[in-house]
C-alpha cells in the first residue's frame, strides 16, 4: 500500500518530463483559437485594426518594463521617454516627406530607433546605477519630463512643431498588414525575453534583484548587469517607439508631452505589476488590456448613451480602473495575471496541466517579501 | 606560495577598529579555521578578503597576485567562492536555477550572444545543467532539483549553498559558519564532507567556525580573533588549550603577564 506521497505535488511533473507527440498535437490545436483571435479578429474593421496595433505597441513596452522591473528589480517612471526617443529617431531617419520609404530605409529607421533608445537607456542607467528605490523613481521621472520638454521640442527634430511624417513602406501600407508586422515585432521581443530567461543574462538580473551581495559572490558584475537591464529594456521600448511612429505615420511631440508622458509612465508600471512581474504571458495580456481599455469603454459608452460623460471623464475612469486592479493585485494576487494564467501557459509549454504550482507561488512570495541576506 | 595571504589588514568603521592588523595565510590543500567570539571581526575580515569591504590598510594576495582592490565578482571569476552566514542564494529561484546562476563566470558566451539563442548557447546551457546535476548528485540532493528554495529546510539550504560555491569549480573556498543551525551529528557529517571535498576536488578552505569539535576534526591550522586582533594561532589542539582563547570565549579575566 503506497502511503506518504501526499506532499509530492504531481508525479507526472517529474524533472525534464515533456509532453508526448499526441500531447503536442493537442496543445497545438488548443492554441489555434488563440492564434486565430490574435491574427484574424483585427481584420474585421478599421478601428479594431488600429487599436490592435496600439495593443501590440503596449505589449512591447510591457515586455521592456518586464526586463527592467520584473527581472532587474529597478523601477522606471521614464519608460515613455524611450518610446518617444524610438519614435523620434525612426521618423527622422526615414524622413521621406510624402513618399513611402523603401524597405531598406525603413529597416534602418527601426534599427536606429532601437540603438538610440538603448543608448539613452545606458545614459539613464549609468546615472541610476548607484541609487535605488524612491530616488531611482524620482530620477527616472525627471528623465521622462526633461526628455519631453527639452528633446522632443527641438524644432529640427519634430518638424518645426508640425510633426515629422513617417509613412509606411508599400509592403505593409494597409493597417492590417502593418498589424501583422507589429505582431512580428512583439514576437521578436518575446524571443529575446525567452532567451533572457533561459540563459545567464536572466539569472544574473534576477540574482542581483534578489540580493546584490549574493549576485557578486556568484561572479555577477552587478553594476554591469544593472546597466545591461536598462539597455535591453530601452532597446525594446525603442522598438515599440519605432512601431508607434509608423503606426501614427508621424512623430509629433504632442503625443509625448511631459503630462501625457507621466500618465503613460504610471500605466506602464501598473500594467507590468498587474500582469505579473517576470511573467511574459501575463505582462502581454495586461498590456493589451490597458491598451484596449479605452476603445472598449468608449464602445460601451456609445451603445449605452453615456458617451459624452465618458469623453469628459475618460482620463479618470481608466486611471481608477488601473488603481483598483493594482491594489487587487498587490493585496490578493501578488503574482499578477501571469500567476492566474500560469497553469495554462505551463501546459502550453509542455508540462502536465496542474493548478498547483509551487515555483510560481514561491517566486511571487519572494518578490513580495524581498531578501534579507547580509554579508 | 600561499593560496591566500592576508597582510596587516585593518578596517575601521568610524571610531571602531573592526579588524586590526590581521595577517593570515592559507596554504595549498589546507583547511584553515578562523575562530573568535561574536563581534570579533571574523565576518568583517571575510568581507575584506572577498572585496565587499575596502580595507583601510593592508593587502590580500591570492596565489601571489595582489587582489586587495579587486571587485567581488572578479574574485569569484578567479576561483574564490564564498558562502554566507545566513544562506546566500537567490530565493525566488529553484535549486537548479541557483546552481546555474552560480556557474555564471564559466558560461562561455557573452550576454548579447545569449539573446540570439544560437546553438552554441543551447549547448553550453546543457553542459551547465549537467554540471549542476553532478553537484546535486555529489551532495545527495537530486530529489530537490526543481524545488523552489522556499520549500527547503535550513540544513538543506546550507548544504545547497556549499553546492553553489562548488559549482563554479573554486580553488579557494571561504565558508562563513557552515555548521550554524546544525546539530552535533549533522556537523560531524559536514566535517566528513569537507574533508572528502578536499580529497576529491582539491579545494583549499578558510572557514569561520564556532563549533570546536568540527574545527578540531577538519582544520590544519586555526587563527583566533578577539576585538579585531589576532589572539592566538596554531594547530587546533594548541589553540583549544590556549589560556587567552579560553578566557575570550568564557569571559574570564586573564592575569596581565606584565
Amino acid at each position: 500500500m503506497a502511503t506518504g506521497e501526499l506532499l509530492t505535488p504531481y508525479d507526472a511533473d517529474a524533472p525534464g518530463r515533456r509532453a508526448s507527440l499526441l500531447g503536442l498535437a493537442t496543445r497545438g490545436t488548443a492554441f489555434l483559437p488563440v492564434l486565430a483571435l490574435v491574427l484574424l479578429l483585427p481584420r474585421q474593421s478599421g478601428d479594431w485594426t488600429n487599436d490592435a496595433i496600439f495593443a501590440a505597441i503596449y505589449a512591447m513596452v510591457g515586455l521592456s518594463m518586464n526586463v527592467l522591473v520584473g527581472y532587474t528589480g529597478q523601477i522606471s517612471l521614464g519608460q515613455q521617454a524611450f518610446l518617444g526617443i524610438g519614435a523620434l529617431t525612426a521618423a527622422n531617419v526615414v524622413h521621406t516627406g510624402t513618399n513611402a520609404p523603401d524597405p531598406f530605409t525603413f529597416a534602418l529607421g527601426m534599427v536606429c530607433a532601437v540603438a538610440v533608445s538603448a543608448g539613452a537607456a545606458a545614459v539613464l542607467g549609468g546615472i541610476a546605477l548607484r541609487i535605488r528605490g524612491l530616488y531611482l523613481a524620482l530620477v527616472t521621472l525627471v528623465f521622462g519630463a526633461v526628455t519631453a520638454d527639452a528633446v522632443f521640442t527641438i524644432p529640427s527634430l519634430n518638424g518645426n512643431d508640425a510633426g515629422v511624417s513617417a509613412y509606411r513602406p508599400t509592403a505593409i501600407q494597409t493597417d492590417y498588414s502593418y498589424y501583422i508586422f507589429a505582431v512580428a515585432m512583439v514576437g521578436v521581443c518575446l524571443y529575446v525575453d525567452v532567451w533572457i530567461r533561459r540563459t545567464k543574462v536572466g539569472r544574473g538580473l534576477i540574482a542581483l534583484r534578489d540580493n546584490e551581495l549574493v549576485a557578486s559572490s556568484f561572479g555577477i558584475n552587478v553594476l554591469g548587469y544593472k546597466l545591461l537591464g536598462f539597455v535591453l529594456s530601452g532597446a525594446m521600448a525603442g522598438l515599440a517607439g519605432g512601431v508607434f511612429a509608423f503606426w501614427s505615420q508621424e512623430f509629433s511631440d504632442k503625443d509625448f508631452t511631459a503630462t501625457a508622458g507621466f500618465n503613460k509612465a504610471l500605466i506602464f508600471v501598473v500594467m507590468v505589476v498587474v500582469g505579473g512581474l517576470g511573467n511574459r504571458a501575463g505582462v502581454v495580456a495586461a498590456a493589451a488590456f490597458f491598451a484596449l481599455l479605452d476603445p472598449i469603454l468608449s464602445g460601451i459608452a456609445h451603445s449605452t448613451g453615456w458617451i459624452n460623460y465618458y469623453t469628459d471623464h475618460k482620463a479618470y475612469i481608466s486611471n481608477i480602473i488601473g488603481a483598483v486592479l493594482l491594489l487587487q493585485t498587490l493585496i490578493f494576487n501578488p503574482g499578477g495575471l501571469g500567476q492566474v494564467l500560469r497553469p495554462f501557459t505551463r501546459w502550453f509549454g509542455g508540462h502536465p496541466f496542474s493548478l498547483h504550482d509551487e515555483h510560481g507561488d514561491a517566486a511571487a512570495a519572494a518578490l513580495a517579501g524581498g531578501s534579507d541576506v547580509r554579508a | 606560495m600561499s593560496v591566500l595571504e592576508v597582510r596587516d589588514i585593518t578596517i575601521r568603521f568610524g571610531g571602531l577598529t573592526a579588524v586590526d592588523g590581521l595577517s593570515l595565510a592559507v596554504n595549498e590543500w589546507e583547511i584553515v579555521g578562523l575562530m573568535g567570539p561574536n563581534g570579533a571581526g571574523k565576518t568583517t575580515a571575510f568581507n575584506c578578503i572577498t572585496g565587499f569591504y575596502k580595507a583601510d590598510e593592508g593587502q590580500v594576495f591570492y596565489r601571489g597576485q595582489d587582489v586587495t582592490r579587486l571587485a567581488p565578482h572578479r574574485k569569484a571569476a578567479l576561483g574564490i567562492a564564498r558562502t554566507f552566514q545566513n544562506v546566500g542564494m537567490v530565493k525566488s529561484e529553484t535549486v537548479l536555477e541557483n546552481l546555474l546562476t552560480a556557474q555564471h563566470t564559466k558560461s562561455g558566451y557573452g550576454p548579447f550572444q545569449a539573446l540570439t539563442g544560437m546553438t552554441a548557447v543551447r549547448q553550453r546551457e546543457k553542459e551547465l545543467a549537467a554540471h549542476a546535476d553532478a553537484i546535486l548528485e555529489l551532495l545527495g540532493l537530486t530529489d530537490v532539483r526543481d524545488r523552489p528554495l522556499g520549500s527547503l529546510s535550513y540544513g538543506t539550504l546550507k548544504l545547497l549553498e556549499l553546492g553553489c560555491a562548488l559549482a563554479n569549480d573554486p580553488d579557494l573556498l571561504l565558508l562563513d559558519e557552515p555548521s550554524s543551525g546544525m546539530g552535533p551529528e549533522e556537523s560531524h557529517e559536514l566535517g566528513e564532507r569537507l574533508l572528502a571535498l578536499r580529497r576529491e576536488l582539491g579545494v583549499t578552505m578558510l572557514l569561520i567556525e564556532h563549533h570546536v569539535p568540527l574545527v578540531a576534526a577538519v582544520c590544519d591550522y586555526v587563527y583566533v580573533l578577539n576585538f579585531g586582533r589576532l589572539l592566538a594561532e596554531g594547530d587546533p589542539d594548541h589553540v583549544r588549550n590556549h589560556p587567552e582563547v579560553v578566557a575570550a570565549y568564557l569571559g574570564a579575566e586573564v592575569e596581565e603577564s606584565a
